[in-house]
């Protein structure tokens, strides 16, 4: 049950979209969050405010540093107190971890780096740097206003304590985050395919009456409808349940799956027009895609639990009644 | 090779004529300098790519497929189809110029011979190339709800409005397009085929740029831009047949040259991952798949080319060669961005570069010159003749 009544969630949901509405920046957005009272809503149902909070700013295309609040909430008794600012350096598939990894925004010299390496054993553990022994250098390719960058350090860097298990519940409660986060994207961008075909007359009759326009619609309506659910089951899940890192991982592979599909629909009825820098069309689907490879893309993910399935994994049920 | 020495019987050896140009091909080393060349806008790319045209024309290669009488050395479409073919096979690019000479130099060639001959010679020597002006903000799709305007006055018409999506707008220096001459409600009936001169005064073109950031395609005004009506293709009000006319080389041309330029990328993918190790589940089938969707697309676009050349209608069918062309694009394309990964995503260098350019493109294979639901109808309509959804 949550701990916030429908209403308050409507008012929440429509206050932290003005915050977006305004435009990010680190201070501004947490100066905004705070006169909104966020402490309490998230002290009132975390997964709620989670979902809220990043299924907004997928919404807004907006970029900030909110996903390492949310994996540094999961360290909090595995790290050593916090003197200043922390950030978090996400994994880059195939790169070394802890020398090469993506931050999601600016830091300031004396940020803590934290970030996760393994030895040869195959020992997580957690590392301390400040961000000024990483050189970064913006990301552009695919999505060129995503904020992030690519860090880089020679500095060998000494464990502060063992990840254990700390490292699948941050990548867990991460993953979560992104999951919100694409389903904003996700619905905005099927706003915009439904407005755009809406609006937009062909042989004398608005596209979105055409059934084979309707049909693709409806059919990335229903994906976006089934990542909500399956986040929502994930959150719900507790780990004796197949909660916890395993939902984490199948609600990753679902929004991964809908971003494809309503990302590959949206663009065929818009048309010419959903193939140029005119429409916005093209930021969803190029954040869809950052979103996607963060922490896992749903490709991998789908594999790996294909893997544990046939090693003989028997997760419980996830979903209960 | 001079042009003299082109030996005549090519015009009927299409196998010859493709095996001299493997030879050629292989060993002339002046090609190399169109191998692997990245271009940083696609103004660059259309260029370069057009001084490759001059290069096979200096040899008269490229003259075959056109018929004397308009500067070409015989032959019909497979010659064309085993150029762009063997370029592709040679790791070279197909000139831009070489898409919309595809679609418009035919219908020139056909309705007015005389104007081929005064202009195409200037086009396959890589000088000048056109952009087709028929999709407008308001008709894309439905292509005869076009507006923009030619109104009869004296010896010329006079142009008003605006066309929309001009692939190689940014460059073309001509225009070949459909306008309307008719009343607006004519639909079909009241359309003419026209070519516009872009120096002409009152015409200004706007690039547009494509999620890539390349403009491929341009938007073009026309203020009362003046053309003499001996730029008329075919006859006043008769553009619908013309245009019917010109389909039929855009969807068979087109599918077959865009198939053979897709598998040298295959190819280029497949040598880059092929040295990867690691490469994710499933990764093996895909390459299998994808290069089955490549071959069936050649083999049935090989078949209607061989149709066009011996100028059979080619009708709705050719729904099908565009159907097959829009799953092959993609799914070459969706492989690449997938198995390159975070390359795809976040690469720095050139090749990167242009794996993202070229997926964007390839998204426009669904949508342009008849949408995948439009090519479908298409087929239920018209070759399985099913009952109409609107009846
Ligand atoms: C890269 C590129 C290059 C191009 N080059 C040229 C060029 O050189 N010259 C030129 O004239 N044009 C060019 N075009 C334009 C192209 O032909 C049009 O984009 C195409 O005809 C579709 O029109 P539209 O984009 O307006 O889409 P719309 O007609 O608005 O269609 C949008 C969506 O609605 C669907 N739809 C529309 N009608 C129906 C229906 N009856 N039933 C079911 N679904 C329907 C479509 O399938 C599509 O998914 C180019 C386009 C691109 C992307």
């Amino acid at each position: 049950m949550s701990g916030l009544d429908l209403d308050t969630i409507t008012e929440v949901t429509a206050s932290v979209r003005e915050v977006f509405a305004a435009g990010t920046g680190a201070a501004v957005l947490a100066k905004a969050l705070d006169e909104l009272g966020w402490t309490e809503v998230v002290e009132a149902d975390p997964a709620i405010a989670t979902t809220i909070l990043f299924s907004e700013q997928g919404r807004a295309l907006a970029s900030s540093r909110l996903l390492d609040d949310v994996v540094l909430n999961q360290l909090g008794s595995v790290l050593p107190a916090a003197s200043g600012s922390r950030a978090v350096l996400y994994p880059r598939t195939g790169a070394t971890p802890g020398t090469v990894g993506i931050l999601l925004g600016a830091v300031e010299d004396d940020t803590e780096i934290v970030s996760m390496a393994m030895d040869e054993n195959g020992n997580a553990s957690w590392c301390l740097r400040p961000a000024s022994d990483f050189t970064t250098e913006a990301i552009t390719g695919f999505d060129p206003t995503c904020g992030w960058s690519l860090a880089r350090t020679s500095t060998a860097a000494t464990a502060v304590a063992a990840a254990g298990t700390s490292w699948d519940d941050a990548r867990a409660a991460g993953r979560l985050a992104i999951t919100a986060e694409i389903i904003g994207v996700c619905a905005s961008a099927l706003e915009l395919a439904v407005s755009h075909t809406s609006a937009r007359h062909q042989y004398g009759r608005a596209l979105a009456s055409f059934q084979a326009v309707r049909h693709q619609l409806s059919e990335s309506h229903a994906a976006i409808e089934s990542a909500r659910n399956t986040l929502a089951a994930a959150y719900a899940a507790s780990p004796e349940h197949g909660g916890g890192a395993w939902a984490a991982k199948v609600a990753k592979v679902r929004a991964g799956q809908t971003q494809a599909i309503v990302m590959r629909r949206g663009i065929q009825v818009l048309g010419a027009m959903g193939l140029t820098l005119e429409s916005e069309m093209h930021r969803y689907v190029t954040r869809a895609a950052a979103l996607d490879a963060l922490l896992g893309g749903h490709a991998e993910l789908a594999v790996e639990i294909g893997t544990e399935l046939l090693g003989g994994a028997a997760p419980a049920r996830v979903v209960t009644i | 090779m001079s042009t003299t020495a082109a030996p005549v019987e090519w015009q009927t050896d299409v196998d010859a004529y493709a095996q001299a140009l493997r030879e050629l091909f292989s060993d002339d080393p002046a090609f190399d300098q169109w191998r692997g060349v990245h271009h940083a806008t696609t103004e660059d790319r259309v260029r370069a790519t057009a001084t490759l045209l001059g290069h096979l024309y200096a040899g008269g290669w490229n003259r075959f497929g056109w018929p004397e009488a308009v500067g070409g050395l015989g032959g019909d479409a497979r010659h064309r189809a085993a150029l762009y073919d063997e370029l592709s096979a040679a790791g070279l690019p197909v000139p831009d110029p070489c898409l919309l000479m595809e679609t418009l130099a035919n219908p020139l060639v056909h309705f007015e011979p005389g104007l081929a001959a005064e202009m195409l010679p200037r086009w396959l020597r890589g000088e000048e190339w056109w952009g087709q002006g028929f999709s407008e903000p308001e008709a894309g799709s439905d292509l005869a709800s076009l507006r923009c305007r030619a109104r009869l006055d004296g010896e010329n018409y006079v142009v008003s409005g605006s066309k929309l999506w001009m692939s190689s707008g940014a460059t073309a220096t001509r225009m070949m397009c459909l306008v309307r001459t008719g009343t607006p409600e004519s639909r079909h009936r009241g359309l003419t085929m026209i070519l516009i001169d872009v120096d002409s005064p009152g015409l200004s073109v706007r690039p547009v740029a494509l999620a890539s950031g390349l403009n491929e395609v341009a938007e073009v005004f026309f203020d009362d831009v003046v053309v003499p009506a001996d730029r008329v293709i075919g006859s006043h009000d008769g553009g619908w047949g013309v245009a019917m006319y010109l389909l039929q080389f855009e969807r068979a041309m087109y599918a077959w040259l865009a198939a053979c330029v897709a598998l040298r990328r295959f190819y280029e993918l497949r040598d880059r991952v092929m040295t990867n190790g690691g490469l994710p589940d499933g990764a093996t089938r895909r390459l299998g798949e994808c290069y089955t969707d490549l071959v069936s697309l050649r083999a049935r676009s090989a078949e209607t080319v061989r149709r066009l050349s011996a100028a059979e209608a080619v009708g709705p069918e050719a729904s099908v060669d565009k159907i097959l062309l829009a799953t092959a694009e993609i799914s070459l394309h969706d492989l690449a961005r997938d198995l390159l990964g975070d390359h795809f995503l976040t690469g720095t260098d050139d090749g990167a570069d242009e794996w993202r350019h070229d997926w964007w493109y390839s998204r426009s294979a669904t949508i342009l010159g008849g949408s995948s639901e439009v090519q479908r109808t298409i087929l239920a309509d018209h070759v399985l003749k099913l009952p109409k959804e609107n009846a």
